[in-house]
């Protein structure tokens, strides 16, 4: 295992260290599924590092499963919360009443 | 911040949100006379959009009683902003962004840091991946399931919280999501990044320490 002057670990196939190749992932990541393919050097540390590797793949899954799984779920406020909306609305609308009156 | 401002222009919609907004029927009817100030009509509304403004509410805040006291002023605004609604976009895009920004308002009169500028530039120790190069912990494809994921979003920091929902559950860019939080880009995609390294650190757990670890982190 060899590391750089920084201390982190240097892949022996590739010029990129693994603390290098995560520094960019959030760049990575909102740039597209294809960046990665596009950069020889990203590339050849994705193909050659096994825990940079696991880590995209989780990466992507979760981002893949929140869309998947919680995007088209909705929960149901409780009906307290409508009654609520009411009261104040009925509030307001004496409010405005009793103003307008005042004006007339 | 101006929650009718310039967050709540009509004429910039999201690809992504707009596509699953479909115009609903009897929606366009029940809008206009409830500008009219008819309130069986404003129920209506209420009925139709009540789930997707609470959920919404419930997954930024984290707590249900937030969530249905947000999901109240939204609509209480929406009575009486109504007027304002012109169709360029769609209702519940044009309601969906009105959300996010009371929601936003809201924790900002909390005194909530939504994003910390000095976590992105000096990440903690915490936030950076576990590099463990012993051994090869088990990929979480296949693995996850929503109540789980559900729970691990909510146990979530809230400025974490707040940039994952928004990006990877709303569809929101990370452009739109700097605005609302009046953050830098990089920051907004600093924030998904570790919200996601957090999320998997907890889904990676097996499952009685993954229970203890969200408790802890709803205490």
């Amino acid at each position: 295992m060899t590391f750089n002057k920084n201390h982190n670990l240097i892949d022996p196939l590739g010029s990129m260290s693994c603390a290098e190749f995560q520094q960019q992932l959030p760049d990575l990541f909102a740039a597209g599924d294809n960046c990665i393919a596009e950069n020889s050097p990203l590339h050849q540390h994705l193909e050659t590092c096994v825990n940079c590797s696991a880590l995209v793949n989780d990466l992507q899954y979760i981002a893949e499963q929140a869309a998947l799984l919680l995007q088209p779920v909705e929960e149901e406020p409780s009906d307290s919360v409508w009654e609520k909306i009411q009261e104040s609305i009925d509030h307001e609308r004496t409010r405005e009443g009793a103003l307008n009156g005042e004006h007339s | 911040m101006d929650v009718q401002g310039h967050q709540m222009t009509e004429n910039k919609t999201i690809p992504g949100l707009f596509k699953r907004n479909p115009p609903i029927a009897g929606e366009a009817e029940a809008i206009e006379l409830a500008k009219a100030g008819d309130a069986e009509a404003f129920s209506r509304l209420y009925a139709l959009h009540k789930r997707r403004v609470y959920t919404l509410c419930l997954r930024m805040l984290g707590n249900v009683s937030e969530a249905e006291d947000m999901t109240q002023e939204a609509f209480l605004h929406l009575y009486r902003k109504i007027g304002s609604f012109r169709g360029e976009s769609a209702f519940s895009t044009w309601l969906h962004r009105l959300t996010v920004n009371l929601v936003l308002m809201h924790l900002r009169k909390k005194g909530l840091q939504l994003v910390s500028l000095e976590e992105t530039i000096n990440p903690s120790e915490e936030d950076a991946p576990k590099r463990d190069f012993g051994s090869r912990d088990p990929q979480l494809a296949g693995s996850v399931d929503r109540v789980t994921l559900e729970r691990a979003v909510a146990s979530l920091p809230p400025g974490y919280r707040m940039v994952f929902v928004l990006h990877d559950i709303e569809g929101y860019e990370h452009n739109e999501i700097a605005v609302m939080l009046e953050c830098s880009t990089g920051n907004s995609k600093s924030q998904l990044h570790k919200a996601r390294l957090r999320l998997r650190e907890l889904l990676r757990q097996p499952e009685p320490v993954l229970d203890a670890s969200l408790k802890e982190a709803a205490i």
